[in-house]
């Protein structure tokens, strides 16, 4: 085998001269003419004989040749040479096709380098695909999460997985040595990296007698902190560093690529160090999030009918309200981290693979069109001796070159949009900042573009060219117009469902944007503190803070009204209760479910007047009820209908802890009116307030002072910083108008609209162009013919009507297949789409009619440039 | 003369390195003896004769080299290589069992 290897190498560097075969082929017709002679025949006749003997000798020449090895790179090199030599004679051709391959390619490039890690891409862990998140849902955390008084019992009774192991979450955490800086600091069971099968860089994983409480301090460091604290010192291992006081040694380094499974940025990590043993007799016990390696060859299915058993018994423990709200929950560690996002990456990677495809047709179309040209040069060629596939090579590396050009172009198209999208996008989604153009992606564009290539330029290449195009009368090429038309069909169909997804999503958002949020959000101003534990350890020192800023903000210049609370509506942090637990006085204890949740926050009295609340009855909280022992309350007009269906709920009485033995009672003042407070698109939670009294058990960490100014919100901005700064300049504030943070809770829905959008119209566009160009190309075939009709009395109004007419047909036909597809496939959309349906007869009407009219109005063109032919002119050409 | 029997797909390649095992020979004298010896029975296209001898050649089993033919005129003879010969076997045991399962198949039926 090497022999022969070698053998064909020594061939391929030194080759034959071509002057060799052709006297070996001379040596043997003269032999056999010499023999014929001697036979006795006339020396023209032995020729004659000999030779047809003999065959075709160029034939036999050319297959020696094409013996040789290497002969089918060097074809290659040559047509890739010819292709090349055809794209220069005619740039604006290749141009044209090069940026629309360029578009496709690259904006499908970008979205893959997005989506990839979300939906293909294997996760940081060795064997990640038997790692699985497992615990409880509740209608509290809809996410899985583990309790302590339940996880041990788990642990030591489950029988599906390998390992299994928990953390308690990530916390702030100092880092008070050197450049004191606030770091996130995670808390683990001492088996979870080994569960994860993540190896340390440096030093080594914590032990199972580190994991104990009062064990000495150790700690994990992510590399970067390594990298930026200690400059990638190796000798770091077994060192002292100080964390919120006190000393910790730092026993290794994680590697760079770790996450951790719920995604968490992880700075410092720490063994969760619990009490077993109290954890197993608590209730709940510490909430925590666990995490399992499957054993060899068993399903997620198979595990989750393997802990139902022990989920069954812990249930047993849980008060009975709770039993039918919480479910086991056993998915892969990909589910749980892309849970949401999921069906927005196959949404954005279906909208582009849609441009693409209408891309590659374009270029389909172009390439056809071309080929119709060059019928007379294939013919000859064909005639000439080329084989069928010979051409079918030739023209499939014209459009490999051509797709591989546009994927170069494309690299750097996806670059740019791929910082776009990184600039556009939400926080919530995984992933994105990540996202780089890496060799696989290079390799999947690589691979997408000989894809394409293939695609688009089998087509014309399998046309065959006939006989009469070597008669050199233009021929009409009917068969490429059909296959053209087609393609133009698939194109408006396709750019149809785009249309169609986008106009959901926009007309989605739009509702989503101009909802009523039940309080006004002008000229509001927000700047959230959180108070560190070190600073402020006690809620005497926090509520001394809030009070220190609050007053001197009070009477700043522009400030309307000032209120504090302990979280902002419309979205993200509020605090919640079941609503079972409150209790009414003079009513029985409920006995049913938990009722759901109930949002509540801890505000001041002018919280309303600065959000623009309505009060709706009884009135607000007074400033004198600040230094009052009373216990009062204001409900939302939700959860006032729900208690009070038929009762005036001022005056009443509740307890919100009723299992708790001394819970004060509460006094309901007044009602508010309903704020959104589950985000922009979730339902709403009845809601209550507190009122914020100067003790200190009212008094937690973090706050968000609100206020309505009449200043620009810049100012008032700098204004509060400094007024910040004066009381403790180290203290981190966030400071956004909220009317900003009610737009960055629509950043999720913006993005995919802007981008499904953006796909959409270039699609339509790419469409357009494409029914242009078939268009047009019909009308100059049909040019002799149009004059024939003019000749003979037509009108350029008959002439019109002519063209739209054929053109109508394809819009119409590609409309009617693209409806009937977005009514498939629009369902997809219908968990992203607000207020709306996925089937939502305005849009797809709107839809319809601008795609018709857009499609009319590119017909136009041609339809008039055919409508002006010159019948003389255009009776004598050809 | 009777018919003469198309050739069996990829027996040229055997024939020549059967051909070639005696002595080594130019291409004319390899289309000449196969002739002869097949008694005009196997009549090889000519033409067909040269693609097969050059891809022998890339392949390492014959080689080739100039030389002067009986009327003393530039010849290219090619002969068997080392490989060439153990292919020669190779290629003859294949055929022996090939046409021996025909011949027992042919028999049965």
């Amino acid at each position: 085998m090497l022999n022969e290897l070698l053998t064909r190498l020594r061939f391929f560097l030194a080759r034959k001269a071509h002057r060799e075969v052709d006297e070996e082929l001379q040596f043997h017709l003269d032999q056999q003419i010499q023999a014929n002679i001697a036979a006795g025949m006339p020396p023209q006749e032995a020729q004659r004989q000999a030779v047809i003997a003999f065959g075709g000798v160029e034939r036999a020449r050319e297959e020696c040749h094409e013996q040789r090895p290497g002969y089918h790179i060097e074809t290659l090199v040559q047509d890739a040479r010819y292709a090349m030599r055809g794209f220069r004679r005619n740039p604006i051709f290749t141009v044209t096709i090069v940026l629309t391959l360029m578009l496709g390619i690259g904006a499908t490039t970008a979205v893959f380098s997005v989506v990839d890690r979300i939906l293909f891409r294997s996760l940081p862990y060795a064997h990640a695909d038997r790692l699985v998140s497992v615990g409880l849902v509740a209608p509290i955390e809809p996410q899985e999460f583990m309790l302590g008084g339940s996880y041990y019992d788990w642990r030591d009774h489950q029988t599906p997985f390998a390992a299994f192991t928990s953390e308690t979450g990530v916390d702030p955490c100092d880092l008070t040595q050197g450049t004191p800086a606030r770091l996130s600091c995670a808390s683990v069971e001492a088996n979870f990296l080994p569960t994860l099968e993540v190896h340390p860089l440096l030093g080594r994983n914590f032990t199972a007698e580190e994991d104990r409480p009062n064990a000495p301090k150790v700690a994990l460091i992510s590399y970067g902190v390594w990298l930026s604290h200690f400059g990638r010192d190796p000798g770091i291992v077994n060192k002292l560093i100080e964390i919120d006081g006190n000393p910790v040694r730092m026993i290794g380094v994680l590697p760079k690529d770790f996450e951790m499974p719920r995604l968490q940025a992880v700075d410092v990590m720490l063994p969760q160090a619990l009490d077993e043993a109290e954890q197993r007799k608590a209730d709940p016990g510490r909430v925590m999030w666990a995490f399992a390696r499957l054993k060899p060859g068993v399903t997620i299915e198979q595990a989750k009918a393997a802990l139902q058993p022990v989920f069954d018994y812990s249930l047993q423990l849980a008060p009975l309200q709770f039993r039918k709200e919480v479910h086991l929950q056993v998915r892969s560690l990909r589910d749980r981290q892309v849970h949401e996002v999921r069906l927005v990456a196959w949404v954005l990677l279906g909208a582009v693979i849609a441009v693409l495809l209408i891309a590659c047709a374009n270029v389909a179309s172009l390439l056809t069109a071309r080929g119709a040209s060059r019928e007379r040069e294939l013919a000859v060629r064909s005639a000439l001796g080329a084989s069928r596939a010979r051409l079918v090579v030739q023209a499939l590396t014209e459009s490999i070159v051509l797709s591989l050009a546009g994927a170069t172009a494309g690299f750097a198209f996806a670059e740019l949009l791929l910082r776009i999208f990184i600039a556009i996008a939400p926080k919530g989604l995984p992933f994105l900042y990540k996202a780089e153009i890496d060799t696989r992606i290079i390799f999947f564009t690589i691979l997408l573009s000989l894809v394409c290539g293939a695609l688009f330029g089998l087509a014309p290449a399998f046309h065959k060219p006939r006989a009469q195009a070597l008669a050199g009368r233009a021929s009409l090429a009917v068969s490429h117009a059909a296959l053209r038309q087609w393609l133009v069909v698939t194109q408006i169909a396709v750019s149809m469902v785009l249309l169609v997804g986008g106009a959901l999503l926009f007309h989605s958002f739009w509702n989503l944007q101009n909802q009523h949020l039940g309080m006004h959000t002008e000229s509001v101003i927000t700047a959230r503190i959180s108070l560190g534990q070190r600073n402020y350890g006690t809620s005497e020192r926090r509520m001394a803070f809030f009070q220190q800023l609050e007053s001197r903000l009070r009477y700043g210049p522009g400030v309307k009204w000032l209120a504090v609370s302990d979280s902002l509506p419309p979205g993200g942090y509020h605090r919640d209760q079941i609503y079972a637990r409150i209790a009414v006085a003079g009513r029985p204890k409920s006995r049913g479910g938990t009722g759901g949740q109930v949002a509540w926050r801890w505000i001041s009295p002018d919280y309303f007047r600065a959000l623009d609340i309505p009060i709706v009855q009884g009135e607000s909280f007074k400033e004198e009820e600040l230094t009052s022992n009373g216990h009062l309350l204001i409900l939302s007009k939700s959860l006032s209908s729900r208690m009070f269906p038929d009762q005036d709920p001022i005056g009443q009485r509740l307890q919100l802890a009723s299992s708790v033995p001394d819970d004060p009672w509460y006094t309901i003042v007044g009602v508010a009116g309903n704020v959104k407070n589950g985000g922009l698109a979730d339902e709403d939670e009845p809601e209550y307030y507190r009122l914020r009294r100067n003790r200190p058990e009212d008094w937690n960490g973090s706050s968000a002072i609100i206020v309505k100014t009449t200043l620009p919100a810049d100012v008032m901005e700098r204004w509060i910083r400094s007024q910040v700064a004066t009381l403790d300049p180290t203290l981190p504030v966030e400071i956004e108008t909220l009317r900003q943070r009610v737009s960055q809770l629509a950043d999720q829905p913006r993005f995919q609209t802007v981008l499904v959008g953006f796909f959409a119209a270039t699609g339509l566009v790419l469409a357009v162009i494409g029914l242009y160009g078939v268009v047009s190309f019909l009308v100059t075939q049909r040019t002799p013919e149009i004059g024939v009709r003019i000749a003979l009395g037509a009108t350029r109004r008959d002439i019109l009507r002519l063209v739209i007419i054929t053109s109508l047909r394809l819009i119409a036909l590609g409309t009617f297949i693209g409806l009937i597809a977005a009514l498939v496939v629009s369902r997809v959309l219908s968990s992203l789409l607000f207020n709306i349906g996925p089937r939502d007869p305005v849009t797809f009407v709107l839809v319809t009619l601008l795609l018709i009219f857009v499609a009319i109005a590119a017909t136009l063109i041609p339809a008039r440039s055919a409508a002006k032919v010159d019948p003389i002119v255009a009776l004598r050409c050809d | 003369m009777a018919p003469a029997t198309d050739l069996l797909q990829g027996t040229l390649d055997l024939l020549i390195l059967k051909t070639l095992a005696l002595e080594s020979m130019h291409g004319w004298g390899i289309a000449l003896r196969i002739q002869q010896i097949s008694k005009d029975a196997l009549q090889i296209g000519q033409g067909s004769l040269y693609p097969a001898l050059h891809r022998l050649e890339y392949k390492g089993w014959i080689c080739a080299d100039w030389g002067a033919s009986e009327n003393n005129r530039k010849a290219k003879f090619y002969s068997l290589t080392r490989t060439g010969k153990k292919q020669l076997e190779a290629e003859l045991e294949d055929w022996d069992r090939l046409t021996t399962a025909i011949a027992l198949v042919l028999k049965q039926v």
